[in-house]
């Protein structure tokens, strides 16, 4: 199955052809959680501070769904 | 010992007198709001000879405290019409602290048409003539100051906007290099200066650091314990010095909460065209600067250096007036941003007060969404004093009912901040009841709410926000009070070490044998006194609101609406 993957602020230097926010189309299997795309995109799991899955945060055990938009961060604030 | 500085405008006289004991240990925001609540009529004219405006360094600033230089300005808002605290970065908290001034308080105003300097050095106070600055924009004030007073002095101005009074007006001063882009911006503290006469406020000093501390050595080991800690938590010693602020908008946006086309939608689609990533990617290749400290000492430096294309540099673009000026308007381009960041500096306006008023006018019809240009050249009109432009400068409730928009997003007459109250509702809360209106800065939920600092509390649900908002809104009245810049939060609230290292600070620098629990109890103490002046002034619990089409509308992506009750949001206030 196909999802969409955003990833930003520095972690687009892990993924190849990666921009900061570009939408990224991902062939995953069936059932992958969160925690499985992103070994698969080769992310360090210690760079990954929030996951958001259709913009709600989201644990790594988060079974993903068919298209879902998923948005990788590392830490990061402001105001 | 420190001393007040009190300004009186009206005889044009300085004078230095002792501090009382009741406020020794009462610095920024603290001492602002009890200074205003004790000498301020809750009743009197924002603009009229009996309001005071107010400056105070925190408790430590001025020290070597790491990210310790925030400066509390207060006063009558005449934007909300109640209390008001404005705080800042830049340079002249450290140097106010430095010449051992706890606060200066400007009161009266004087007969005539004339405008006056006040100059602080370490030989004293006087008020010199400044006809010669009237009309300028901040950045060639700040740069005849520094050219006249010498480059290191700190200028605290106000722009043309301040000087007509406008509502929406803030007071800026500089930061290292000279840009005078360091606002006190919220809720129009700059009328009240303009009000007063006063233009500019130079202070020179040599130091920066010395501020006088009872235990130097265990001081130091507090200081360097904070320090240690600001560098090992994962946002203020990766995030912000590597992205800074800015970085919040595709997080924001991702999270369905970016307010876009004046609060009708959570989600832009040229957000990352203004985001940080974009931000730092131009400011570096035009010579600009990814990461920058607003005062010196800072160890997060989460300011940024941006070069506009006319030659001008904005310096800094922060997430706030990003958003304001960028999504909340539909632009989607920074340079038009920066352009308008820019000219709010220079003419001395509040940015997230500006961005919501043109929102309001697109939503009129005045101006297209969208459209860059018009915005500028509306923009340009405040410094001209036309009609539109006076209503630009007095902000989104004025703007609104001027032109009849019904969607005007603003709390207690302040424009709302980047946060949509209906996909984080933590912050929705704190809008509707911070004392100061609509203010993010006063109960920051976003942290807990989106950026999972200090726990999670889901955005989307009503549930816990309410708790959530009043510990953090006690939490910031204490944290406002010692000049640390409230980014320091975001390690504060994860790790427990960092309260007790801030009141370890405290203790080794005034001899004081403070606890945790006076620290909470003095952030109570400083909401009950901002809430009984806006008492007094004529607010009440029905004030605590939100505008009612937060609770009508659906914002997509979500599609959620604020849903927490009035009645809800009056607990807030049960300590």
């Amino acid at each position: 199955m196909e999802v969409e993957v955003r990833v930003f602020s520095g972690l687009e230097k892990f993924v190849p052809g990666a921009g900061p926010g570009k939408a990224l189309l991902v062939q995953v299997p069936e059932g992958a959680t969160g925690r499985e795309l992103i070994a698969q995109l080769q992310i360090p799991s210690d760079q990954i501070f929030t996951m958001f899955v259709n913009g709600r945060h989201a644990l790594p055990e988060q079974v993903l769904q068919p298209g879902d938009r998923v948005a990788l961060f590392p830490p990061i604030g402001g105001g | 010992m420190a001393r007040l500085l009190r300004v009186d405008m009206t005889r044009r006289e300085v004078k230095f007198t002792d501090v009382p004991e009741k406020y020794a240990l009462l610095g920024g925001r603290a001492l602002t709001s009890r200074i205003v609540a004790d000498e301020v009529p809750p009743t009197c004219d924002p603009l009229g000879r009996f309001n005071k405006l107010v400056f105070a360094p925190g408790l430590l600033s001025g020290t070597n405290a790491p990210s310790s230089g925030r400066l509390s300005v207060g006063g009558k808002s005449p934007l909300t019409g109640g209390i008001k605290e404005a705080n800042a970065g830049g340079i002249t908290s450290q140097k106010l602290a430095n010449l051992g001034i706890k606060a200066i308080v400007i009161e009266g105003k004087p007969a005539g048409e004339g405008w006056f300097l006040l100059k602080i050095t370490p030989a004293g106070a006087e008020l010199l003539d400044a006809g010669d600055l009237a009309g300028k924009g901040t950045y060639e004030v700040t740069a005849i100051c520094r050219e006249r007073y010498g480059s290191k002095v700190g200028v605290i101005t106000i722009g043309p906007a301040g000087e007509m009074l406008l509502a929406a007006a803030g007071v800026t001063n500089n930061d290292p290099d000279g840009n005078s882009s360091r606002y006190a911006g919220r809720g129009g503290l700059g009328a009240v200066m303009g009000a007063r006469r006063l233009k500019a406020i130079v202070v020179d000093s040599p130091k920066t650091f010395d501020a006088p501390v009872k235990d130097p050595e265990k001081f130091k080991a507090a200081a360097k314990k904070f320090t240690a800690i600001l560098r090992k938590h994962p946002v203020t010693g990766e995030g912000l010095p590597n992205f800074g602020t800015s970085v919040l908008i595709n997080v924001i946006n991702e999270a369905g909460a970016l307010p876009t086309r004046n609060f009708s939608a959570g989600r832009f689609a040229r957000a990352q065209a203004v985001s940080g990533e974009k931000l730092a990617e131009t400011a570096v290749a035009r010579g600009g600067k990814a990461t920058h400290a607003c005062h010196p000492g800072c160890v997060m430096r989460c300011s940024n250096v941006y070069p506009l294309p006319d030659g001008k540099v904005c310096a800094p673009i922060e997430y706030e007036s990003d958003w304001a000026l960028g999504p909340n308007l539909e632009i989607g381009d920074l340079d038009v941003v920066g352009r308008l960041n820019y000219i709010c500096n220079d003419v001395g306006l509040d940015t997230i007060e500006t961005g919501v008023t043109l929102g309001v006018l697109m939503e009129a019809g005045v101006i297209p969404f969208g459209d860059g240009e018009a915005a500028i050249k509306a923009l340009e009109e405040v410094g001209r004093g036309t009609y539109l432009g006076r209503i630009i400068g007095s902000g989104a409730a004025v703007a609104g009912k001027v032109f009849g928009v019904t969607r005007v997003p603003a709390v207690k007459g302040q424009g709302l901040p980047a946060y949509d109250p209906r996909a984080c509702k933590g912050i929705g809360v704190t809008y509707a009841t911070s004392p100061m209106g609509a203010d993010h800065t006063s109960g920051y939920a976003v942290a807990t709410n989106i950026l999972k600092v200090g726990g999670y509390v889901d955005p989307l649900k009503p549930d816990g926000q309410v708790d959530l908002s009043r510990n953090l809104q006690i939490a910031t009245a204490a944290l406002d009070s010692t000049g640390l810049c409230l980014f320091v939060a975001f390690a504060v609230l994860d790790d427990p070490e960092g309260l007790p290292a801030i009141v370890e600070m405290i203790n080794a620098q005034y001899g004081t044998q403070l606890t945790l629990d006076d620290v909470t109890e003095l952030g109570k103490q400083i909401l009950r006194t901002e809430r009984e002046f806006n008492r007094q002034a004529g607010f009440t619990k029905e004030h605590d609101r939100l505008p009612e089409f937060f609770a009508l509308e659906e914002l997509p992506p979500h599609n959620t609406v604020f849903d927490i009750k009035g009645e809800e949001l009056d607990q807030v206030y049960n300590f």
